[in-house]
């Protein structure tokens, strides 16, 4: 297994609102898509992914539905809302202006 | 919306919690469920697949409380359990929560009462539109308190420019002179007043029915019309808005009923008002007639335009006025613009801020006593909090603890204390004499309720934080040492030290006003108010209109109340001392034959009586010199005059005033003394007697015979008797109604009499002495408190002392010692702030000084010797300590 890297704190709720902007998804396979995606790189602890999901439904950014999984189990689906959407672009917007200064000092110095 | 979602997700964790938990339990159980899933599938067996995914996903129960943190619903939940935590303690400590929760109570409740009194006198609005805008305007002279217009002068004021936006007048009658009756099948005695026809918009008021008056109402011989009050409105026209343009019969003449007064609708002198009818009064009549009529004038001032600058814009139309005054008047007549609401308080306002003054110092005394309190009892839990803070709670978390168990105390100390509020507010009423305006309609209410809801949330805030904010060092507490916190103790000694300053400056001011009280009713009068018997009343201008019929009435009443049995004395007089309403005359309207005239201003009012020959001794009152009136001074060629002492002194100084003639009016005929009398207390009791002058009250057929001034409808019968007054009262009612059935009498005792006008110094003396007793308390159980915890406190050393050979002696010096530092330097600082304090006072004494050392040498006295009792008791208490257990003591 690679070596995985620490989240940087807020950087979770970017990575669930862009997750669930490509599809309606579970919590088990939120962590399970940015695993993925991320070649393993990024490891969701579940202790801070549904802390981090009920958050993110309090403030009205994403929804949560009821709904059989694909094996037929009850699951619980969280999808975008719209101020999510909006949410995911105002956050993307500041995460490329953030890592854009990081990597000009990287350069830099 | 932005908000929607935030708020209804937090409403569903309020009211959904167990669903939400259930979720939250499934939603996990699937994620774990997955993981076992992959496990499996990555090839291991059940078991070990399990295994591995419970240990990945960590601490279950952390996640959800993690989880449940977000929903929102967190503060309530965490408060929950802390009101459960705290009631259970307060069950455990029942003699402190009971002691808590009694001071609150009674600092609440006193405060919700007093402001519920005061809000009606100082705060509460007047009922006009933008009532900050009107004022009262006219000028002062010697002969009368209140300010007043003289209809020669109005007559050129309202149409000169004013800074007003409207200027009205009623004409300023005394309440003896304002009747009407209402001449129906139910004859009524109503109270009626007459107001130029701008009187309402003025005030910013419609009436609720029908028409204002309009400008042709006011013209002399315009058709009579009225308009008339709620009460009025109800009780004679059940209601009816068909009320509007009917007849009603008032003083014998038709009048045609225009509108209806609103509900709340007062007269801006609180005069009581039934009807009010046109002015008819013709300017131009008055401006050629000096003075014309007396008026009071009301006017609202333009928007922005402040008194002073009003004040200022009417000097030059001031100076015209004074030109026409008589010329000794000049010096001694001012201007006057005023706020309606002090014109309606008066002298109330200052017993009102006292009141509020001396029941927010027992609040503040029972907020630290609850302080104090507190702090004794978090200093006893001191490790229990350390344990606490050991395992984790914050510093925020112990705080909102502190926090929300005070706010238990004080809300139940607030709801206990809106109900002794209630209490109290009725006793205020039932004792409160008449003249405090708008008390009697005084009720606890919202305002009010949330006002004590406000200060015992505030207290429950100040008096919570005090002891959070003072937590000992979790280390040293946890150790089982007893800090003895230096700061803290200094800050429980500083509030000891305040609660006794401010007891002692609320003794102060009680013992004062009860002093000045007691000098007050021991004064002499000059006159004998025991088994006297007064009847009072006003014949109707409609059944007596003219002076002889007035005259012959009386007599008719006076020879039937002759027969009357056990009588010693029968006199009839004009009006009654001290203090009704007397008539006057300036000093320098009085001539002297053979005297030049006074000629230095007015100088000043003097009373004057009409009266039958037993006045003086009905009254008791001592013929000095010369003699008094005989039946045979009632004649009409009988011209004689007494006079008082002071007056006779200042006419006639060095001289024999007996003989003298004298021509009060400036005209009319000339009198000549022939006694003096004793000076009696006319002009209320608090003052020194005015200079007074008596003439004879006439028979029928002598109206004449005095100029035409003599007021002879309005009457006072005096009886003195040796019979029970209740009897004697009877007899004279039937007598009087059997002359006249219609007729309204008011009977008294000259006691009751005097006793109603020493009413106000008596309300304000009880409620300050309630209040300063209550202060005494609540400082004494503070003390007993703070010493009680400082005896806890040093129970080992007290034990060690005893042990080595500490006598009972040395051990109370000990424990007093500390105390008594702190009651004398609480008294030091209390008698100087009593000093400046007593001062505001001045105006409510009588016969007492402000800083008369007598008295606040008692209140401090009283006070120390309470605070040093409640001293004693513990100290008393620590003597009795068992060196073996108090060594053995934690």
């Amino acid at each position: 297994m690679n070596q995985a890297v620490d989240l940087l704190q807020g950087t979770l709720d970017l990575l669930i609102l862009k997750t669930l902007a490509l599809e309606t998804m579970h919590g088990w396979g939120i962590a399970q898509r940015i695993q993925q995606i991320s070649q393993d790189a990024l490891q969701v602890q579940q202790g801070s992914l549904y802390p981090a999901l009920h958050r993110l439904e309090q403030q009205g950014w994403i929804e949560a539905e009821w709904r059989p999984s694909e094996n037929n189990r009850r699951a619980k689906y969280y999808s975008l809302t719209r101020a999510g959407r909006k949410q995911l672009e105002v956050e993307t917007a500041n995460w490329e202006r953030l890592s854009a200064a990081i990597r000009q000092i990287l350069q830099t110095v | 919306m932005r908000l929607q979602a935030p708020i209804s997700a937090w409403l569903r964790s309020l009211f959904n919690r167990r669903k939400m938990n259930d979720d939250l339990a499934e939603e996990l159980r699937f994620h774990l469920e997955q993981q076992i899933e992959q496990n499996v599938a990555a090839g291991m067996a059940p078991e070990q697949a399990r295994r591995q995914a419970v240990l990945a996903f960590g601490g279950l129960e952390s996640v959800k409380e993690d989880c449940r943190d977000q929903w929102g619903a967190r503060l309530l939940d965490i408060t929950l359990k802390d009101l459960r935590y705290a009631l259970r303690g307060f069950r455990k400590s029942p003699v402190f929560t009971l002691a808590v929760v009694c001071t609150i109570a009674l600092g609440i409740g006193a405060t919700t009462a007093v402001f519920s009194v005061v809000d009606r006198i100082l705060f509460r609005s007047l009922p006009y539109a933008h009532a900050e805008r009107l004022v009262s305007v006219g000028i002062t002279a010697p002969i009368e308190d209140n300010e007043f217009m003289l209809g020669a002068n109005y007559a050129y004021w309202r149409e000169a420019k004013l800074p007003f936006d409207s200027i009205t007048s009623m004409t300023a009658f005394d309440s003896a002179m304002s009747t009407c009756d209402l001449t129906e099948s139910h004859p009524l005695r109503l109270s009626c007043l007459q107001v130029e026809s701008n009187f309402l918009s003025t005030l910013g008021l419609r009436p609720v029915v029908g028409r204002n008056f309009e400008p042709d109402d006011n013209r002399p011989n315009a058709p009579a019309v009225a308009l008339i009050s709620s009460a009025l409105w109800q009780s004679r026209f059940g209601g009816d808005p068909a009320a509007v343009g009917k007849l009603m019969s008032v003083d014998g003449k038709p009048v045609r009923v225009v509108g209806v007064l609103p509900r709340d609708f007062e007269m801006p002198t609180l005069a009581a008002a039934d009807v009010l009818f046109p002015q008819h009064l013709d300017w131009n009549a008055q401006k050629t007639s000096y003075p014309g009529s007396v008026l009071r004038c009301f006017a609202r001032l333009k928007p922005g335009v402040t008194m002073e600058q009003a004040r200022a814009q009417l000097q030059p139309l001031f100076a015209d006025t004074l030109k026409g005054a008589p010329p000794q008047f000049r010096n001694e007549v001012h201007l006057v613009v005023r706020s309606l609401r002090d014109r309606e308080l008066g002298d109330s306002s200052l017993a009102a801020w006292v009141l509020l003054a001396a029941v927010l110092a027992v609040l503040l005394i029972a907020c630290a006593n609850v302080a104090n309190l507190l702090l004794a009892r978090s200093a006893s839990r001191q490790r229990e909090l350390a344990v606490r803070a050991a395992l984790g709670a914050g510093r925020a978390r112990l705080m909102w603890q502190a926090l929300s168990e005070s706010l238990v105390l004080a809300l139940t100390g607030g709801l206990a204390g809106c109900a002794l509020g209630y209490g109290l507010l009725r006793v205020f009423i039932g004792i409160a004499p008449k003249g405090l305006p708008r008390l009697p309609e005084a009720g606890l209410d919202h305002r009010v309720l949330l006002f004590a809801v406000a200060i015992s949330l505030a207290c429950g805030i100040l008096f919570g934080m005090v002891p959070a904010l003072h937590r000992a060092p979790a280390q040293l507490a946890l150790a089982g040492t007893r800090s003895s916190a230096g700061s803290r103790g200094f800050f429980r000694q500083f509030l000891l030290v305040a609660q006794v300053a401010i007891s002692l400056v609320l003794l102060a001011g009680a013992s004062l006003l009860l002093r000045s009280l007691w000098k007050l009713q021991n004064q002499p009068l000059g006159m004998r108010t025991d088994s006297l018997l007064m009847a009072e009343m006003t014949l109707g201008q409609n059944r007596y209109p003219q002076p002889e019929q007035q005259l012959a009435f009386f007599d008719q009443l006076e020879s039937r109340l002759r027969r009357v049995p056990g009588l010693t004395a029968l006199a009839l007089s004009d009006s009654m001392p001290p203090g009704g309403w007397e008539h006057y005359r300036i000093y320098a309207a009085i001539a002297v034959r053979g005297q030049p005239r006074f000629a230095e201003g007015t100088g000043g009012p003097v009373d004057w009586r009409a009266v039958t020959p037993d006045y003086f001794s009905a009254l008791g009152i001592p013929i000095v010199r010369g003699r008094g009136f005989t039946e045979r001074d009632r004649d009409p060629d009988q011209h004689a005059i007494i006079l008082s002492q002071t007056l006779a002194r200042r006419m006639f100084p060095g001289r024999d005033p007996l003989g003298q003639q004298l021509q009060p009016g400036l005209d009319g005929p000339w009198y000549t003394v022939i006694g003096l009398a004793g000076d009696v207390k006319n002009d209320g009791l608090a003052v020194p007697a005015s200079p007074e002058y008596y003439v004879v009250r006439r028979h029928a057929g002598g109206a004449s015979a005095d100029p035409p001034n003599y007021v002879n409808h309005h009457v006072f019968v005096l009886l003195r008797t040796g019979m029970k007054a209740a009897g004697m009262a009877e007899l004279v009612r039937s007598d009087i109604a059997a002359l006249d059935p219609t007729l309204p009498v008011t009977i008294d005792t000259m006691r009751q009499r005097v006793g109603q006008m020493e009413a106000r110094p008596r309300f304000d003396a009880a409620l300050l002495s309630l209040f300063a007793g209550l202060g005494v308390l609540l400082a004494a159980i503070g003390i007993y408190g703070v010493v009680a915890y400082l005896v806890a406190q040093r129970t080992q050393e007290i034990g060690v002392r005893m042990a080595l050979g500490a006598s009972t002696g040395d051990v109370l010096r000990l424990v007093t010692g500390k105390g008594l530092v702190l009651i004398v330097s609480g008294a030091v600082v209390g008698v100087v702030a009593a000093l400046g304090v007593s001062r505001l006072l001045t105006s409510l004494l009588f016969g007492v000084r402000p800083d008369d050392p007598l008295t606040l040498g008692a209140a401090a006295g009283l006070l120390v010797t309470v605070a040093l009792l409640a001293t004693y008791i513990p100290a008393r208490a620590a003597t009795r300590i068992d060196p073996m257990v108090a060594l053995r003591y934690e």
